[in-house]
């Protein structure tokens, strides 16, 4: 399967949520891949802990150089082997292949021309043979690697191989907005898919949301906040789940949402067991949102929609 | 008021949902066996709450609230809920349905021999039942109205099908059950002198009249009741019986269509078994069906426009009745005067039988009465005085005497004989035929609810919510509270200690009923709080008190230094605040009032203290 990573607004979590997701499907036992497309900040690296990565490759073998034709395979990092975390390593029993294709350090947004639309198309095939899940984190909006992305799964060649569309959105009235316009409003994906000869339905179907930085009322994180922000916050939450199903965006086509976690806002970086049980830093809500939505990512059921 | 709707209906769902979803199934059971009436109830349980009351809605899963989520979790996730309900609601009205597609409406392991070790013949357990008619149109109308909201939020060809399919299920045996009620409405006419006329007679006369005179009085009080009845054809009519203008009568429902009741024209090919039962109204079967009925005229029914053609046209024949029968039955139970014979407890029926449960069942209608016709706080004090005196008497609210007949009410609950489902059309003989009848409590409970949120009066409001916490502390404590159905009901020996600990499975029949009293007090709670004229009065005077020291303050001009013109803008804040809830919380004004008093009178008293000082 191929899934791709996607947000309208930058700053939603895209990314880091996607490598947790990436982290745990590996762990998992999935072999799992993951394609640094965030062309104007290719920052995957720094998320996994790959100090050589950290803003992207150096020396020209990575994404940008391979779709730019200039080497004729990118570099692909075995991240059991470059992770910069203790905890990893060696990795842990059971866990399956976990690949970073990073992105170009000093890389940048590109127009698409038909080549790179060929070389983009036999790089995807071959990886979503080689493994079970191939995730694609996009930049954010409306952006050339989203057209490219749009371009490629309509190809025949890709046609035999799943490929779903997570939105990232953060759980404010703006983002939400701006989510359901990337999904489906001018310019979106589906409107761009079907020009480019997607399936109109069959796109539609395959694009679900992921809620990041949500603040949940009834947890203990809250437990401090006055009567009247609570009550606040209670009724704030209700007007946005409406504001949700209007749009298109409510829980019928949610995959998973992920609580405010100070890990996730300020360091950006992978949540591992040990950060919840032994540092203590992360929520064990946190855990548990990224743990179902890793499972979820890879479960067909959670895809039917109604 | 003590009762927590939402939190107990929570709960209620979760101990429904644990109870009845096992292996990934609804599986239909409890303390009866499965039958068309105890499945209904079942299902109800979570139905009825989702269609009645807005926060439990279940139809939009992206609006389900997390709470409601987590109750139902066991069915999956919010958009799993609907799917699996529908799938619930399929195989009842499948398993519901003879072979020629007619809906089938049948007592079953409901109905009990009249002579313990008698055993009822199979044809007697297929006889149709007006709980069933009713149940099955609160059921319909439940899922309909849900399927209507549902589907437009579903694309997949597969659950658009299912729905479709399930809402022709659900019309069909929306008008089969509609057609049963108009098959099982009956007049029943006596002579004044018969036992049944002297019997009437008596029990509406509370001045000591003599005979003749009541018989006029009666005659006139109920000359529009006959007019109308008179008009009834369609169904199972009462012209004929009412043609003797010198004969008393009584209206209302059978237990089930009765005997010769002719077919009803319908453009459905349903089957119309013929009738058996006894052409005379029995009250409880007269109150759940003017239940059912109320359903099909409320206002979610008209909204979301459930009704086909056909079935409007049997809604309006049914609501004639439903007029009439009410009528009928609060005009006996005023009459009277000085004292109603509402007021002469028990009650005694027309074939000389009384009990505290017949007076609680005609206090139900002459509540639903007051209902359609608002009426004042001086008739609603005195039913409220008679559902006191129930309460009492049926030892809801007052402990049980060893060996009390009382309890006999609650456990086994009243029997009522079937009269006609001994003789059946094949032409067989069975043995009588009893329905056991145990919702004193919740009947209560709920008529007490009804008529607290009708009361204008504080008084009478919290006499009555007081009184409800009283039943409802009765009824909690009844609740199952071990094993698979902890959390339902029934369980009488934790409230009556002479009855023994019996059986540990739920009785749907009794949990329905806790659940509809539940919605009733939380449709009462969504309302606007009791306002008084004292209270609104209070409120007017207090703010043109503040609101003049406030303009004095200004005017003084105190908002030069900071921290004043803070507190006043504040307090100018909090005034609007006032200014706003006084109409509809006049008591929240008043305490904000209070409280800008108070602060303007810090801000004068701290003035005042420099007043005295030397220059």
């Amino acid at each position: 399967m191929i899934l791709f990573a996607t947000s309208d607004k930058g700053g939603t979590g895209r990314s880091v949520t996607s490598c947790n997701v990436a982290l745990r499907c590996a762990l998992q036992g999935h072999d799992v891949c993951y394609l640094d497309f965030d062309f104007g900040s290719p920052t995957a690296g720094a998320i996994f802990h790959v100090d050589s990565a950290a803003r992207g490759i150096t020396g020209g073998r990575g994404l940008h150089s391979y779709l730019e034709g200039s080497v004729s395979a990118p570099v692909e990092l075995d991240l059991w082997r470059h992770i910069e975390r203790a905890e990893l390593r060696p990795p842990p029993a059971g866990a399956a292949r976990l690949v970073l294709l990073p992105g170009d350090e000093g890389g940048g947004e590109f127009p698409i021309d038909d080549e790179m639309i060929d070389r983009c198309q036999r790089l995807l095939r071959r990886l979503a043979e080689e493994f079970e899940l191939v995730i694609v984190d996009l930049s954010a909006g409306r952006s050339y690697a989203l057209q490219l992305a749009l371009e490629v799964t309509a190809r025949p060649a890709l046609r035999a191989v799943t490929t779903r569309w997570l939105v990232f959105h953060r759980w404010t009235r703006q983002h939400i907005i701006a989510a359901a316009g990337l999904a489906y409003g001018d310019h979106g994906i589906v409107a761009t898919g079907v020009d480019k000869g997607h399936v109109r339905d069959q796109l539609d179907d395959s694009v679900r949301f992921v809620r990041t930085a949500v603040p949940a009322p009834e947890s203990s994180q809250f437990a401090g906040l006055l009567p009247t922000q609570a009550a606040w916050l209670q009724e704030t939450d209700a007007e946005l789940q409406k504001l949700a199903a209007r749009r298109r965006v409510g829980r019928s086509v949610l995959l998973g949402s992920v609580p405010l976690d100070p890990v996730l806002q300020w360091r950006e970086q992978l949540i591992l067991d040990s950060d919840v049980r032994t540092l203590q830093i992360a929520n064990k809500e946190t855990n548990a949102a990224l743990d179902a939505l890793a499972e979820d990512v890879l479960n067909d059921d959670s895809w039917e929609g109604l | 008021m003590q009762i927590r709707p939402r939190q107990s209906l929570l709960d209620l769902w979760r101990a429904t949902v644990a109870y009845s979803y096992r292996d990934g199934t609804w599986t239909p059971d409890g303390r009866a066996e499965p039958n068309s009436t105890s499945d209904a109830e079942q299902l109800l349980c979570l139905m009825y709450p989702a269609s009645q009351v807005a926060a439990f809605k279940l139809d939009r899963p992206d609006e389900t609230a997390r709470d409601m989520r987590e109750a139902l979790a066991q069915f999956g996730g919010a958009a799993d809920i609907p799917q699996k309900l529908i799938t619930a609601l399929r195989d009842y009205m499948e398993r519901y349905t003879t072979g020629s597609n007619t809906p089938v409406f049948a007592g079953g392991s409901y109905l009990e021999p009249r002579v313990e070790g008698e055993l009822l013949i199979p044809e007697q357990q297929r006889l149709d039942i007006v709980d069933s008619f009713s149940m099955s149109i609160t059921l319909s109308l439940a899922t309909l109205g849900f399927l209507k909201v549902f589907e437009k939020v579903v694309r997949r060809p597969a659950v658009r099908e299912q729905i479709s399919e399930l809402e022709k299920m659900a019309s069909r045996r929306l008008t089969a059950a509609m057609i049963g009620l108009l098959r099982s409405f009956t007049v029943h006419s006596f002579a004044p002198d018969s036992p049944a006329g002297r019997a009437l007679c008596e029990r509406v006369n509370q001045r000591g009249l003599p005979q003749e005179k009541i018989v006029a009085e009666l005659h006139e009080a109920l000359a529009r009741v006959r007019v109308g009845l008179a008009e009834v054809t369609v169904g199972s009519g009462g012209a004929e019986a009412l043609e003797n203008e010198e004969y008393l009568f009584e209206c209302g429902w059978s237990w089930g269509v009765v005997k010769d009741a002719p077919r009803v024209k319908t453009g459905e090919p349903l089957e119309q078994p013929a009738g058996v039962a006894a052409r005379r109204p029995f009250l409880y079967f007269t109150v759940v069906a003017l239940d059912g009925i109320l359903d099909l005229f409320s206002e979610r029914t008209r909204i979301l426009d459930l009704l086909t053609e056909e079935q409007q046209v049997f809604m309006r024949y049914l609501q004639i009745r439903w007029d009439l029968t009410q009528q009928y039955w609060s005009t006996l139970a005023g009459f009277g005067g000085e004292r109603w014979a509402l007021e002469d407890i028990p009650w005694r029926t027309t074939d000389g039988r009384e009990s505290d449960y017949y007076s609680l069942l005609v206090t139900s209608v002459t509540v639903e009465a007051l209902v359609q016709r608002r009426a004042g706080d001086l008739d609603l004090a005195r039913v409220a005085r008679v559902l006191d005196e129930l309460s009492a008497r049926g030892r809801v609210t007052r402990r049980a005497l060893e060996d009390d007949p009382a309890v006999e009410m609650h456990v086994p609950g009243v029997r009522l004989n079937l009269f006609g489902a001994e003789e059946l059309p094949s032409g067989e003989i069975g043995p009588d035929v009893v329905w056991p009848v145990s919702d004193f409590a919740t009947a209560l409970l709920k008529r007490t609810i009804r008529v607290a949120s009708l009361a204008r009066g504080t008084a009478l409001r919290d006499q009555l919510l007081r009184l409800s916490d009283e039943i409802w502390a009765h009824l909690h404590r009844r609740r199952l509270t071990s094993g698979l159905a902890h959390g339902l009901w029934d369980d009488a020996s934790a409230a009556f200690p002479q009855v023994k600990s019996g059986d540990q499975a739920p009785s749907w029949y009794l949990t329905e009923r806790v659940m509809e009293c539940l919605v009733v007090v939380a449709n009462m709670i969504n309302e606007d709080p009791l306002r008084n004229d004292r209270l609104r009065e209070t409120a007017q005077d207090l703010a043109i008190e503040a609101d003049h020291l406030y303009s004095q303050e200004l005017l003084r001009g105190s908002t030069d230094a900071a921290a004043m013109r803070n507190e006043l803008d504040h307090l100018g804040r909090r005034l609007d605040r006032a200014r706003v809830v006084a109409g509809s919380k006049p008591g929240s004004s008043i305490a904000i009032l209070l409280e800008v008093l108070g602060a303007l009178d810090k801000l004068a008293a701290a003035r005042q203290s420099r007043q005295g000082d030397p220059e």
